[in-house]
C-alpha cells in the first residue's frame, strides 16, 4: 500500500512538472510566409 | 571537431605540416591516419614550434595553452564556448596587442560562424541596435556535454549599456533555423555570444544568445546525462538576427546557416588559423566578429561547403 501511495505522488509530482514546463513561457509565432534563400557569390555582397 | 579542422588545414595549399597534439595517444594516432600525410603525431607536446595554434579541446584547457603559445608569440585559435574559457582569453588582448598576434576566441560554428554572419549583417546597418543568436545542434561529443550543461547557471546578455545574468532554460522563444530544421523552441544558456559581439558593435543596445533545447533537455539539465552523447552530432543551425537602422528607418536582416556543426566549426578554425598566420585578421583577443572581410571569410568557407542563407518575406 505504502508502494502504491508513493507510486501515486510521484506520478503527480511528474504531472505537475510537465505541466508547468508546458506552460511557462511565451513561445512565438513562427513566420507566416517567406523563407530561406541560399546565398553565394555576389549574392554575399 | 579538432579532427575536422585538422583534415580542412591539411587540405589547404598554404599549410605545410599539421602537428597533432592529444594526450590520448590512440586518438591522436588515428587522427594522424585519417587525416593524410600533411599531419604528423605531434606526441602531446603543449609548447611545439609552430606558425599558429588552433586550440579544439575540452572547454577548460583553452586559456593556459593559450597564454603559453602567446608568450612565445604565436597566434592563438579557440574553440571554446564556454563563458569562463572565453573571458579569459579575452583577457589575453593587451598582451596580444604587444605582441602584435591574432587571438582569435570562440571559432567553432557558434559562436564563430555566427559572429562573422553578424559582423557581415551590420554592414548593412548605418547603426545596430540589437543582435540576437541562436542555435541548433550539436557537434561532437565534448560540444553535446557543453550544451548540457549550459542549460544550468546562467544566460549573460547584454542589455542597455549592462551586462544582465538570467536563469538559463528559461526565455522561450520559437525561432526559424534553415531547412529542414524549420521552428525550434529556444532558451537561454551559458553562451558566450554577448562578450564576443559587444565589443564589436559599440553603441549596440542588445546582444544575446539563445539554445535549441526540448523539455527533456532542460528537465534532466541538472541531471547526469542520461545516456553517452553521440560520436558526432547531426544536422544543426545557427541563425543570427540583426535590427538596426538604415537611412533613418527600422529593419531587420536574419542571416543563417545549416550544417554538421563539428564540420562546420572544423572548417571555420581551419580557415581562422589560416588568416591568422596570413595577418588578416586584426591583432589582439577578439571573436570572429571583430573580422574586418567578412565577405571573402564566408566565400572560402562556401567553396567548401558552408554556406549562409538570408531570410526573406517574414512577416
Amino acid at each position: 500500500m505504502a508502494m502504491f501511495r508513493r507510486a501515486l505522488v510521484a506520478l503527480g509530482v511528474a504531472g505537475v512538472i510537465a505541466a508547468v514546463l508546458r506552460l511557462r513561457g511565451s513561445g512565438g509565432t513562427p513566420p507566416q510566409q517567406g523563407g530561406w534563400r541560399e546565398l553565394s557569390g555576389p549574392d554575399l555582397e | 571537431m579538432g579532427a575536422r579542422a585538422a583534415r580542412q588545414l591539411v587540405e589547404a595549399a598554404d599549410v605545410e605540416e599539421v602537428l597533432v597534439c592529444d594526450d590520448d595517444a590512440a586518438r591522436r594516432a588515428a587522427v594522424v591516419v585519417a587525416t593524410g600525410d600533411k599531419a604528423t603525431d605531434g606526441g602531446s607536446a603543449t609548447d611545439a614550434a609552430a606558425d599558429a595554434v588552433l586550440l579544439a579541446g575540452p572547454v577548460g584547457s583553452h586559456v593556459s595553452l593559450a597564454a603559453l603559445h602567446l608568450a612565445a608569440g604565436r597566434p592563438v585559435v579557440s574553440t571554446s564556448d564556454s563563458i569562463t574559457d572565453v573571458q579569459a582569453l579575452l583577457n589575453l588582448d593587451a598582451e596580444a596587442q604587444a605582441r602584435q598576434v591574432a587571438v582569435v576566441v570562440g571559432a567553432a560554428f557558434s559562436p564563430g560562424y555566427s559572429c562573422v554572419l553578424a559582423r557581415h549583417a551590420a554592414a548593412r546597418f548605418d547603426e545596430v541596435d540589437e543582435v540576437h543568436i541562436a542555435r541548433s545542434g550539436t557537434g561532437g561529443p565534448a560540444c553535446a556535454r557543453q550544451h548540457h550543461a549550459s542549460l544550468t547557471g546562467h544566460a549573460l546578455d547584454w542589455r542597455d549599456g549592462g551586462w544582465q545574468r538570467r536563469p538559463a532554460g528559461s526565455g522561450r522563444e520559437l525561432c526559424w533555423f534553415p531547412d529542414p530544421i524549420g521552428a525550434e523552441d529556444c532558451y537561454r544558456a551559458e553562451l558566450p555570444d554577448a562578450l564576443l559581439l559587444h565589443p564589436v558593435f559599440a553603441k549596440v543596445g542588445r546582444v544575446t544568445a539563445r539554445l535549441a533545447a526540448t523539455r527533456r533537455d532542460r528537465f534532466s539539465a541538472h541531471l547526469p546525462m542520461l545516456r553517452k552523447p553521440h560520436p558526432e552530432g547531426l544536422v544543426g543551425a545557427t541563425r543570427v538576427e540583426v535590427r538596426g537602422r538604415r537611412n533613418g528607418a527600422s529593419e531587420v536582416l536574419v542571416l543563417g546557416a545549416l550544417d554538421r556543426p563539428a564540420v562546420a566549426a572544423g572548417a571555420v578554425a581551419a580557415l581562422a588559423t589560416r588568416w591568422a598566420v596570413a595577418g588578416r585578421l586584426p591583432v589582439g583577443a577578439h571573436g570572429l566578429g571583430a573580422i574586418t572581410e567578412p565577405v571573402p571569410f564566408l566565400d572560402e568557407l562556401a567553396a567548401v561547403g558552408i554556406k549562409a542563407a538570408v531570410f526573406e518575406g517574414g512577416s
